[in-house]
């Protein structure tokens, strides 16, 4: 039984298997949220009427701090919250919003994407899964009708003409293929045009195995500190539609990824596929929490623990960084610990409900240890077999989520001061690798987090020393040659650099090229650039490039006017919709609306500047004209980060057993 | 035990305030007052304090609990057992959780019974506005520079209501 699908619909859960053909099995389920009252005399009241309607039961609930007596309700999360209501929050409410169907597979011992025998940290699972891929060539901005559509099913289909044609041999096609799986860039977005045009030419939208959609509804929210968007959605049933466009997870991990998210939170792959990686990982502890018959707090209402002022600002820092002095260095190891945040959790054994009871066994440990030897697995066998590389992706932004989800506000399982217990051993972690390091002769010159690149010999001593006493799992990359690039003031920047590696490829962060905002024609040039440096393995052959990385520069620049405008257009995240002062994003938002392109909050959104100085811009399909001084400066910004390289002669061939001197700063990022 | 945000301005305890007032105002008013040091004080604050790096970490009576949720808010109040309890606003608590917002100020003015309670933010929002409702005292002081009338600062009370922009501190009793 390989569930393919799973929803909440009339009173239970249907789960849609494959065993050769597709079919829905309908499970009858009404579960209970469970109440504890602090004081239940208080509310007998309430009690009574509780039982009376939907028939109350005593019950024992299993919290990751102990047991509580309480009861269960029959009920929905609207008496839940109007409980709360009356209660005035004299009451804890469990399992009030954990999904149905989740909950339902939780408790059976079953998962999507696979069957009953397979074991869900199995790196290898198989499927027979029949996929298509459907793309709509119409500009979604422009158009609310397909007039051609591309079908790539084994063989390529392009179906053009009037849009109830179109769409009547797409049904068509989509009812007699009857894939498992459609791939579909802008899926969320066309879908519901789709539906609408169906609707009015009286044709049955056959994406849905029943008929039958669900809606996720369109929003903006803050994540990391930046605002994003998620499209509303028309969820099929029955059938995997990924939006290839907007998918994140689809977009790290491919469908092999999204099959292992599934797998692992408990929710259906459509689902998977839609959800940011934080929200997989807390659906993967709360399938965990309800397979081991733990409750889950409906609200978050343990608040931290008082505290003296100045203990809470010596606690509460983030991670700890060494600043580089900006340069070349030649012969760098990085020195890379491997899940160093929730290795940390599982060694530490830290959780909730283990602060200030640091010999209970902690529920959020034990949970992240089967994912956490998963990821080793995977990471292991990623380099010699590419198909895990999709599902090790997914795992490491699982596990990257999982810390930051211990200090997020309605974290179930999460605490501020687990947060801050986890940072703070970071902090000492990398301390004690710099002094290790340090102690064998390396020079340490720059440190974020859970990295550190040093210069010296015998490096794989040093990853053994660091291994052994720090007991966290590291990696090893050789830099033949790497720059370390200054911010505006001079010092050093934490997360700007570029190296050549050992295998002759280029490591690169925080410049253009890796930007999301970065025009074409710019990314390409440093591109390009980045190719011809890739062939130098040393800083004396990198200098003997110079001519020729700085002609592509020049050769970028004189072509600029002929540029072709898709390779012009700037990409930005919008994070509102008005501006209090001009600027080209603020320009932006309004022609997109002038042009009546419904925009929000975190959407992306395309422009060509026509002219700067006046915050002039123009959406991709109507610039005629660019700015070309504009341009012309984001292209030499972009040359002047990699001739960096180039222009900084005190540091260049920097002798390996000599020490530098206060090669770099110790700094406690936030 | 009092605080005095302004001379002849003092909080007093057993009460319930809302105080409007810019950030040095509540900094002075924290650190110039020696005499705090010697009652329990409880800071509570959101995710970010605007307060809480400039205010002097000498006091072995000052202590901090911050709340990431209303239902958080909402269980420290229940707890408190300080002699001052200042609350810095954060409406992002009640984003989701507007139902929370008349528990919450009921228990405001009922810890208000014992101590001085102080509900702080910079200037008002729609939460806020519903939490001080409930408030013995609401005061507002306006910026400096807004009584020499260099910046255009209004509260979002006085321009909904369209009336006069505050042009200096103001005091308003509720019985």
């Amino acid at each position: 039984m390989w569930i393919v699908d799973s929803a909440y619909r009339d009173g239970g859960v249907d789960l849609w298997t494959k065993d050769g053909t597709v079919s829905k099995v309908h499970h009858d389920y009404n579960p209970p949220f469970f109440i504890h009252f602090h004081d239940p005399p208080a509310h007998h009241e309430m009690i009574d009427a509780l039982e009376e309607r939907y028939g109350l039961e005593e019950c024992t609930i299993r919290t990751i701090f102990g047991d509580l007596q309480g009861y269960s309700v029959y009920a929905g999360r609207d008496v839940a919250e109007a409980i709360e209501q009356q209660a005035q929050s004299d009451v804890q409410l469990f399992n009030v919003d954990v999904r149905r169907d989740q909950r339902f597979m939780a408790e059976k011992g079953f998962f999507p994407c696979g069957a009953g025998n397979d074991s869900r940290y199995s790196p290898e699972f198989l499927h027979d899964l029949n996929l298509i891929e459907l793309k709509v060539h119409d500009n979604p901005a422009l158009s609310s009708a397909c007039s051609d559509v591309e079908v790539m099913c084994g063989y390529t289909e392009r179906l053009t003409g009037q849009p109830n044609d179109v769409l009547a041999d797409l049904f068509s096609l989509v009812g007699s293929l009857d894939p498992d799986v459609i791939l579909m860039p802008d899926a969320d977005t066309w879908l519901p045009r789709i539906q609408k045009e169906a609707q009015k030419h009286g044709l049955a939208m056959p994406f849905s195995r029943n008929g039958k959609y669900r809606q996720m509804d369109a929003r903006s929210y803050w994540s990391y500190g930046r605002m994003e968007h998620k499209e509303s959605a028309l969820i099929p049933d029955g059938r995997i539609l990924i939006d290839t466009e907007q998918s994140f997870v689809y977009q790290e991990g491919g469908l092999e990824g999204v099959l292992m998210a599934a797998r692992l939170s408990g929710l259906p792959p459509n689902l998977a596929s839609r959800f940011t990686p934080g929200t997989l990982i807390s659906s993967y502890e709360v399938y965990e929490a309800v397979k081991l018959g733990i409750a889950v707090p409906f609200r978050k209402s343990d608040p931290e623990m008082i505290r003296h002022i100045s203990r809470l600002q010596a606690a509460d820092r983030g991670g700890m960084m060494f600043q580089p002095v900006p340069g070349i260095y030649e012969n760098v190891e990085e020195i890379d610990f491997t899940s160093m945040y929730p290795s940390i959790i599982v060694k530490a054994n830290l959780s909730p409900e283990t602060i200030g009871h640091p010999d209970r066994a902690g529920f959020l440990p034990a949970a992240l240890k089967p994912l956490l030897d998963l990821r080793i697995t995977t990471k292991r066998l990623k380099k010699t077999d590419p198909r895990f590389a999709g599902i090790d992706s997914i795992l490491k932004w699982m596990l990257v989520t999982c810390f930051g989800y211990t200090g997020y506000k309605n974290a179930k399982f999460g605490r501020i001061e687990l947060h801050e217990g986890i940072t703070g051993r970071s902090r000492d972690i990398l301390i004690r690798t710099k002094d290790i390091a340090e102690e064998m002769g390396f020079t340490v010159l720059h440190g974020i987090v859970d990295c550190l690149w040093v210069q010296g010999s015998a490096v794989e001593m040093l990853k053994q020393n660091v291994e052994n006493e720090i007991e966290i799992l590291t990696e090893i990359e050789h830099f033949n040659w790497i720059v370390f690039l200054p911010q505006a003031d001079g010092s050093g920047a934490y997360n700007r650099y570029f190296g050549r590696l050992r295998d002759g490829s280029v490591k690169v962060r925080g410049i253009a090229a890796r930007r999301h905002d970065t025009p074409e024609i710019v990314r390409t040039m440093q591109g390009k650039m980045l190719e011809v440096m890739a062939g130098a393995g040393s800083i004396a052959a990198l200098n003997d490039k110079e001519e020729e990385i700085r002609s592509i520069f020049s050769e970028t620049a004189r072509c600029l006017p002929a540029s072709d405008k898709k390779a012009l257009v700037i990409n930005r995240r919008i994070s509102r919709l008005t501006y209090a002062h001009r600027c080209l994003e603020g320009a932006a938002v309004k022609v997109y609306r002038d042009r009546g392109i419904e925009i929000a909050p975190g959407m992306k959104i395309g422009y060509i500047v026509r002219e700067a100085r006046r915050y002039s811009v123009d959406t991709e399909w109507d610039a005629a004209v660019f700015d070309i001084p504009y341009y012309q400066a984001l292209l030499e910004k972009a040359w002047k980060e990699i001739a960096f390289a180039f222009r900084t002669p005190p540091l260049r061939g920097y002798p390996v057993e000599q020490k530098l001197p206060d090669a770099c700063q110790a700094i406690i990022c936030q | 035990m009092l605080i005095e945000l302004r001379k002849g301005m003092t909080l007093h305890p057993g009460t319930f305030n809302a105080v409007i007032a810019p950030v040095t105002v509540m900094v002075s008013a924290l650190n110039s007052n020696t005499d705090l040091q010697r009652f329990l004080f409880l800071y509570v604050s959101g995710n970010y304090s605007r307060l809480l790096s400039s205010v002097s970490r000498s006091s072995r009576t000052f202590e901090v609990r911050r709340a990431f949720t209303a239902h958080q808010l909402f269980t420290i109040l229940k707890e408190v057992s300080h002699t001052v309890v200042l609350v810095e606003h954060d409406p992002t608590l009640f984003e989701g959780a507007e139902t929370m917002i008349p528990q919450i100020a009921g228990m405001l003015k009922e810890v208000g019974r014992e101590s001085l309670v102080v509900l702080y933010a910079p200037s008002t929002d729609p939460s806020f506005s519903l939490l001080m409702r409930q408030a013995d005292h609401i005061i507002e002081i306006a910026p400096a520079d807004d009584i020499t009338g260099t910046a255009p600062y209004r509260s979002s009370r006085s321009s909904r209501n369209d009336g006069p922009v505050p042009c200096a501190q103001r005091t308003l009793e509720v019985s």
